[in-house]
């Protein structure tokens, strides 16, 4: 029995990584092959099975004046919109989720609950909702077409994520730790500084989390909202695509899009192992 | 360290409601500077209403509070001076048992100098000196909440140190180590503590003033000896003692006299000022012996069951309708069924409208 339970655990373990992994190494494989390699049969192993090069990598950091594509530009504004648009989103969605936990608000009917279900409310709407008005104020202040406009309209959309998970995370932390620090000498400001938000790290780490992949993967906004003068990732990866299929930089670009997340995942797993994230509280 | 006084204290968590339900009727009272005090009742009373009053996490819906009559109603809780430990530990987990228990002094600009050595003689008494430089949420239970109670007493000059139930995860032999070190603490720096809990023996051991609560009404306060042998009324009889008061329904037959079923008992209490005949006559186990040359007070018992504590013997037995416990020495011989217990007169409480007179 027991052995048999090894034997499955191991079956589905093993069946699961090549599940995640098989797909990076393709695309890792396709990146480096050529039109005859990726269109003549079946072949997995460079050097053996086809002749490696680097012209799907090249294209990439190519201008367009050259034949290629030039992603690099498109990639650091989706880094900074992304990293920028968190950091905000962070900031004024923990501040909201902490006065949701810790006071009580009314107006009228409305109140703690409704407000938070409000915040989560603007993603259950579908993102093309929300195209139209967003396109129409982001032109009635001149900002289409800009990292400014992008970053505002990614905060709007990230914010939610930061409060539905804060506001959740302050509930668990006991109202005594706040009540404690206040008795202890901390001004309101102090007491949420010096000791709640410590205590939340784990809690910021996971929304930071969400609100980075979130921002990053978004191909929908990026779209509309943007013409010429600003790209994000997404869009020219998505431009990348022509009359003959470039399956070669199209796999270079999906690796280094997906690099960032991979990096993110490692950092978090490793904070995760220590114990960190678990536990904070009593 | 200050006198702290409350004045017509009284709160409600819906004062605005057309029926308010108050959590704390009118009362006032004054702690004493450098006493230690015992709020006692049962769950749910308003004990840790009135501490969160005191300390100002609550604003009392009526009333005034005094720390050395300076008016301190309106002020925020750190502005106060004052510590509180919760019933469970609440430390602050990013920290070490060092900054744990310097936050209160760091808060308050103390020199390093000063926390330093404020913060190693409140670890040397709690025996937290080796943990001084671990995570505090590395700590056990009763560690964690030796930490709190050490950020309650690491500064000297605080108002009060207000204890809400503190050693419930504590387990019982360090228990009564900390409840002496408490008072060792109170006796050498004169701090007013107060401390809040539903068990009667911590009260008893730990305060010289019991505060006794019951739904939201303090009703007496004296100190532990007061409460045991005069309580103010039946419900202090009841909730004080182990066994509860005796009380029986009785009719007062004369100025000082009562008669429960048919047997007359003479008090030392004065009864022609009874409006109502209808009384109860409460006495503790502890005043109720086997008669033995006694000539009146007597009742007639049956014993039911006899029950050795080790120090003690407890005899319940019935009187008629009544049951009645005694406590009597360990050595005594309880020979047969029916036995003649003796009422001293002078340790009898009457009771009208559950109230003494």
């Amino acid at each position: 029995m027991s052995k048999l339970y090894t034997f499955l655990k191991y079956f589905f373990i093993v069946f699961w990584a090549v599940f995640v992994v098989a797909p990076f190494l393709w695309a890792l494989t396709t990146s480096f092959k050529d039109f005859q390699s990726v269109n003549g049969g079946v072949t997995y192993i460079p050097w053996v099975d086809f002749e490696p090069n680097l012209e799907g990598w090249k294209v990439l950091i190519k201008s367009p004046a050259k034949g290629g594509v030039d992603i690099v530009e498109p990639y650091f504004n989706s880094l900074f919109v992304t990293c920028t648009a968190s950091l905000i989103s962070i900031i004024l969605g923990t501040l909201s989720a902490y006065a949701l936990s810790r006071y009580t608000f009314k107006a009228g009917f409305v109140k703690n609950n409704d407000i938070t279900f409000f915040f989560i409310s603007q993603r259950i709407m579908p993102p093309i909702v929300l195209s139209i008005p967003f396109f129409l104020f982001l032109s009635s202040i001149n900002l289409l077409d800009s990292l400014v406009g992008l970053i505002v309209v990614y905060i709007v959309l990230l914010m939610p994520i930061a409060v539905w998970i804060m506001v959740d995370f302050f509930n668990k932390v006991p109202r005594e730790i706040d009540e404690t620090a206040l008795i202890d000498g901390c001004n309101p400001y102090q007491a949420f500084l010096k000791v709640v938000l410590p205590n939340s790290i784990p809690g910021l780490i996971v929304a930071g989390m969400f609100c980075i992949i979130f921002g990053w993967i978004d191909f929908f906004f990026a779209f509309i909202l943007t013409f010429t003068e600003v790209q994000l990732l997404p869009v020219k990866i998505v431009a990348l695509n022509s009359s003959v299929t470039p399956w070669w930089s199209l796999s270079a670009s999906a690796l280094v899009s997906v690099a960032p997340l991979i990096i993110v995942a490692f950092i978090v797993e490793r904070y995760l192992s220590k114990g960190n994230l678990s536990g904070a509280i009593k | 360290m200050a006198k702290i006084d409350l004045s017509n204290i009284s709160h409600s968590y819906n004062p605005n409601d057309p029926n308010p339900v108050y959590a704390l009727n009118p009362f006032s009272m004054t702690w004493e500077n450098g006493n230690r005090y015992a709020i006692l009742g049962p769950s749910g009373c308003g004990k840790t209403t009135m501490l969160n009053i005191v300390s100002g996490l609550v604003r009392p819906s009526a009333g005034k509070i005094l720390f050395d009559d300076k008016n301190v109603t309106d002020l925020k809780t750190e502005e106060r001076n004052i510590a509180q430990v919760f019933q469970f530990p609440v430390i602050y987990n990013t920290m070490t048992v060092f900054e744990n228990l310097a936050f209160p002094l760091k808060c308050r600009d103390f020199s390093k100098a000063k926390i330093d050595e404020r913060v190693n003689s409140v670890a040397e008494t709690l025996n937290l000196k080796s943990f001084l430089n671990s995570p505090a949420r590395k700590l056990t239970a009763d560690q964690k909440q030796l930490i709190s109670l050490g950020r309650g007493l690491v500064r000297e000059d605080v108002a009060a140190v207000l204890m809400d139930e503190p050693l419930t995860v504590i387990d019982p032999d360090l228990k009564f180590r900390l409840r002496r070190n408490l008072k060792e603490i109170n006796e050498q720096y004169k701090t007013t503590l107060v401390y809040v809990t539903h068990d009667q023996n911590e009260a008893m051991t730990f305060a010289d003033n019991i505060i006794v609560m019951s739904e939201g009404e303090v009703v007496q306060t004296g100190s532990p000896k007061e409460l045991f042998e005069r309580p103010n009324t039946t419900f202090v009889g009841y909730f004080i003692g182990s066994p509860a008061m005796n009380l029986f329904d009785s009719e007062a037959t004369s100025e000082n006299t009562v008669k429960i079923n048919n047997t007359i008992i003479k008090t030392n209490t004065n009864l022609s000022n009874l409006k109502n005949k209808n009384i109860k006559l409460g006495i503790r186990s502890e005043f109720i012996k086997i008669a033995k040359n006694q000539s009146e007070n007597l009742v007639d018992v049956n014993v039911q069951k006899v029950e050795d504590f080790g120090n003690y013997k407890l005899i319940t037995a019935r009187m008629d309708n009544f049951e009645i416990k005694s406590k009597v020495n360990r050595e005594t011989e309880i020979s047969g069924e029916k036995i003649k217990l003796h009422i001293p007169a002078e340790k009898c409480c009457i009771y009208e409208n559950n109230k003494l007179i």
